[in-house]
Order: structure tokens, then sequence, then C-alpha cells
């Protein structure tokens, strides 16, 4: 399935991903699961606002919080994050095969003008 | 270099100024612009070639055609060229050093940054590391994935 940069997800994927703290709690949990708690403790803010961000993180779909136990732990959703990097991949590979095709045309046009 | 960027580097076998004109003539643009698979004819490239100025290309395949519409933000002769997408916000910057020996590098950075077209304020705020970003997948992808 091809990924388009008009994906209204990976937008909020990489709105998401555009915040420091955010960034930081996708990385610590793809160690694993842990809670809105424990994600708290290591930053200077309030509860609130660390629970803002893991709104932002479940609505682009990169995190997911259970729903039956009480401490309702979050968790990474990797799909979100591969459809980002796929889009990555994509990129690169845009510009690797047009650099290819410019290189070829740079050629050919130097053998041009030295004929 | 900031570690907001998406950055792709190649040095190419020209003096600076030929790629220059081949990255901003619409008659070089032609000849490899399009993705493989699909032309970019001449006439359905626009270069107004400078900041403010349009910069769209059409680009032609058999499962149909793609347009880019962009409008230049930076145009500095033979050094960089920055332009911004109008449909995604995209916003390509393309460097062009001299590396003294008949070649030229060239760096692509890539942001994605709607938000920083919006407001300039924001621009340092915006931390979207991609590079970072393909870190954490290769990370996730070698551990567990329960």
């Amino acid at each position: 399935m091809a990924t388009t940069i008009e994906d209204p997800q990976l937008d909020s994927v990489f709105t998401a991903l555009s915040d420091r703290t955010r960034r930081d709690i996708v990385a610590r949990l793809s160690a694993g699961e842990a809670t809105v708690k424990e994600l708290a403790e290591p930053y200077a803010m309030s509860m609130q606002a660390v629970s803002q961000h893991i709104r932002v993180l479940e609505r682009s779909g990169l995190i997911s919080q259970g729903r039956h136990r009480q401490t309702r732990p979050c968790r990474l959703e990797p799909a979100a994050l591969e459809a980002a990097l796929s889009w990555i991949e994509e990129s690169r590979r845009t510009w690797s095969e047009r650099m290819d095709r410019l290189e070829t045309h740079l050629v050919r046009l130097q053998e041009r003008e030295n004929q | 270099m900031n570690d907001d960027e998406l950055v792709y580097r190649r040095v190419l076998p020209a003096p600076r100024e030929l790629v220059w004109r081949c990255l901003t003539e619409p008659a070089e643009l032609a000849h490899f612009w399009g993705p493989r698979g699909m032309a970019t004819p001449i006439d359905g490239i626009v270069v107004e070639l400078h900041p403010g100025g349009r910069f769209e290309t059409l680009m032609l395949g058999e499962h149909g055609s793609h347009r880019m519409v962009a409008t230049f933000t930076e145009v500095v002769p033979p050094e960089r060229l920055a332009w911004v997408d109008s449909a995604t916000g995209m916003h390509t910057t393309s460097t062009l050093n001299d590396c003294g020996d008949g070649r030229t590098e060239v760096v692509i950075h890539q942001r994605n940054v709607p938000e920083t077209m919006r407001m300039p304020e924001a621009r340092a705020g915006f931390l979207t590391s991609l590079d970072k970003l393909e870190e954490h997948l290769a990370h996730l992808t070698q551990g567990d994935r329960s």
C-alpha cells in the first residue's frame, strides 16, 4: 500500500512527534508499557500536562491506552510509526532516483560540450 | 545542521553552475525530475526563479498524473534553492557545495513544517527529528513487538 504525504493520519503523527516530550514518551514506550504516572515521573511538569501530551499521541494513533485495567497502561502502536518511516523511505528513494537521473543527464551534457 | 530535518546528500560529477542550471531550467528538469515511470514534459514545468515565485511540475504516468505546486522561498544562485509545497507544507532546501575538483555536493533538506510557514515563531520549537524517528523504528522492529 502506497503512503502519500497527504495522508491525514501521517500529518497527525508528524505533528505529535514535533514535540520533544512526546518523542521522549514514544522512545520510552518502545521499551514496553507504562502508566501515565510512570511516564510523568521524569518530567518537571504537571500530570495534567503529561496527560495532554498522551492524548495527542493517542489521537495520532502512535500509542493506545488500556481500557480495562485500572492503571490504564500506555503502549506503543508500531503501525503509525511504520507509516511515518515508509514515508521517509519513499522520500529518500524519490531523491535518490532523481539524483541518479540528474547524474546521467549531467554526464551526457558535459560529453556534448566536450565534443 | 539541525536535527529536525530529513537530509539527503549526493556528490555529482559536474561543476556547480551546471548543476544549478539543471535544477532551475525547465528544459533540464524535464530530463530527470519525474519519478521513475513518469514523464515531466517541459511545457508542464513553471519556474519563476525568485522568492515568492511559482515552482510547478506536471508528472504524467500510465496510471495518472501528479501536479506539484510549490513556491520558492529562497533563490541564491548557484548555492541554494528552497521551496515550500503548497499541498503538503513540505519545505525542501537544496544546497550546492563546490567540491573544488569539478564536482558538486548536493544536500537536500526536507521538513514537513506547515506550522512554521504559518507562524515563524514556531520554528524554534519545531523539533521533529525524522532521522531520530528512523532510529526509534529500527529499534522497534528489532525489539519485541507483542
